[in-house]
């Protein structure tokens, strides 16, 4: 009989836990700029990600991955925000593009933001403007390579780290109204 | 290309010249004439007069210039004649302080949306417009941020975070440049980093 609460034995059951969650990533369908162009070639017959397991979700409640593309205007931040906060952890971000790492092009706009680890927790940045369908894909891998390694917990710094984010997030929002969460 | 034909385009500045005294009508080129108006009050009459009885039926745009060293606003009603096929340019201008113009959207209903755009962005005022409420911004408190006296740089500096650049930026151009026996030109040094 194994004992499940063995510090050993844990250690498997997170293996092949991590190993089933890494083959079945699932995108939340939200494009937020400009480089939700480069999801329909990622998905569709050419680059076909699906082979590897990463598919779209319809709702933030069914979806492990949550893919920045692009620009955030802060309007759309709030948003993504709650968008984040009702998904069902595990979850992981992947900021897309050069305008969530520094800005890109948009680095002295009004309206966008410019650091978005600021803001929610990146487990992988895909660099480029626009990344091209096979970076998309090699961000993937990454992202893959670090839920197996036990890596990919932005959510659990978040949870941890949730009065530093929210005081980052009011800079940006002026009118707060959002749910809170009892994770 | 010197013999273009532009009966059209003068006949319809003669015309506007003489039925508004305070509008000054000129033809800038084939297919588009350019009427500057010295008097607000007048535009929805111009307006309504152009779409009634010269066929300008099509609204195509309407855009705003900030002329802050002349301390005026410049707004461009662009109207589109698709029977002749001319483009009339109808400008006007405001004063900066307390910039307000007359509604016209009950000439053309799509006029709501850019009289709402403009007034968020250059805060003109349209008495009498529907749903004069907040439309692309969320929450601004700032000055509108079209305005050219709306300072980007510090609004980004003081709102948002800047990602630091790499430590070991340093800049090549001159190694290059004199590794090679050339010379940085005096007009792309400013773009040398210090």
């Amino acid at each position: 009989m194994i004992n499940i609460n063995d510090k050993n034995s844990q250690r498997i059951v997170d293996i092949i836990k991590e190993y089933a969650r890494k083959q079945s990533l699932f995108i939340l369908a939200y494009g937020t700029g400009c480089g939700a162009i480069e999801i329909p070639p990622t998905m569709t017959s050419r680059y076909d990600a699906e082979r590897y397991g990463i598919r779209g979700a319809a709702t933030p409640r069914q979806a492990d991955v949550l893919l920045i593309t692009g620009y955030l205007a802060t309007k759309t931040l709030k948003r993504v925000i709650r968008a984040y906060e009702q998904m069902q952890s595990p979850k992981y971000v992947i900021g897309f593009g050069s305008c969530t790492i520094n800005g890109g092009m948009y680095w002295d706009s009004y309206n966008t933001i410019n650091v978005l680890d600021k803001y929610l927790p990146v487990d992988v940045y895909i660099n480029g403007c626009m990344p091209r369908p096979e970076a998309v894909l090699a961000g993937f891998d990454k992202l893959k390579e670090l839920i197996q390694a036990g890596k990919a917990d932005g959510w659990k710094h978040y949870q941890d780290n949730l009065e530093w984010y929210r005081q980052n997030q009011k800079k940006v929002i002026v009118n707060w109204q959002m749910p809170d969460y009892n994770w | 290309m010197n013999n273009i034909n532009l009966e059209k385009e003068q006949q319809l500045a003669e015309t506007l010249s003489l039925d508004f005294t305070r509008l000054e009508a000129r033809v800038v080129r084939s297919k588009r004439v350019e009427a500057v108006l010295s008097s607000n009050d007048i535009i929805p009459s111009v307006l309504l007069f152009a779409k009634d009885k010269l066929g300008y039926i099509h609204f195509s745009h309407m855009s705003c210039v900030d002329w802050l060293e002349e301390g005026e606003f410049e707004v461009v009603y662009i109207l589109w004649n698709p029977e002749e096929k001319i483009n009339l340019l109808i400008k006007v201008r405001t004063k900066r302080e307390n910039p307000t113009l007359p509604n016209i959207d009950y000439i053309w209903r799509q006029a709501n949306t850019y009289e709402r755009e403009i007034r968020e962005m250059f805060g003109i005022e349209f008495p009498g417009l529907v749903a004069a409420k907040e439309f692309i911004l969320e929450d601004w408190q700032d000055i509108p941020p079209m305005r050219r006296d709306f300072e980007t740089k510090e609004y980004v500096d003081e709102h948002y975070f800047h990602r630091p650049g790499r430590e070991d930026a340093k800049d090549v151009r001159e190694e290059i440049a004199n590794r090679s026996g050339e010379e940085i030109p005096e007009f792309a040094k400013k773009f040398s980093r210090k």
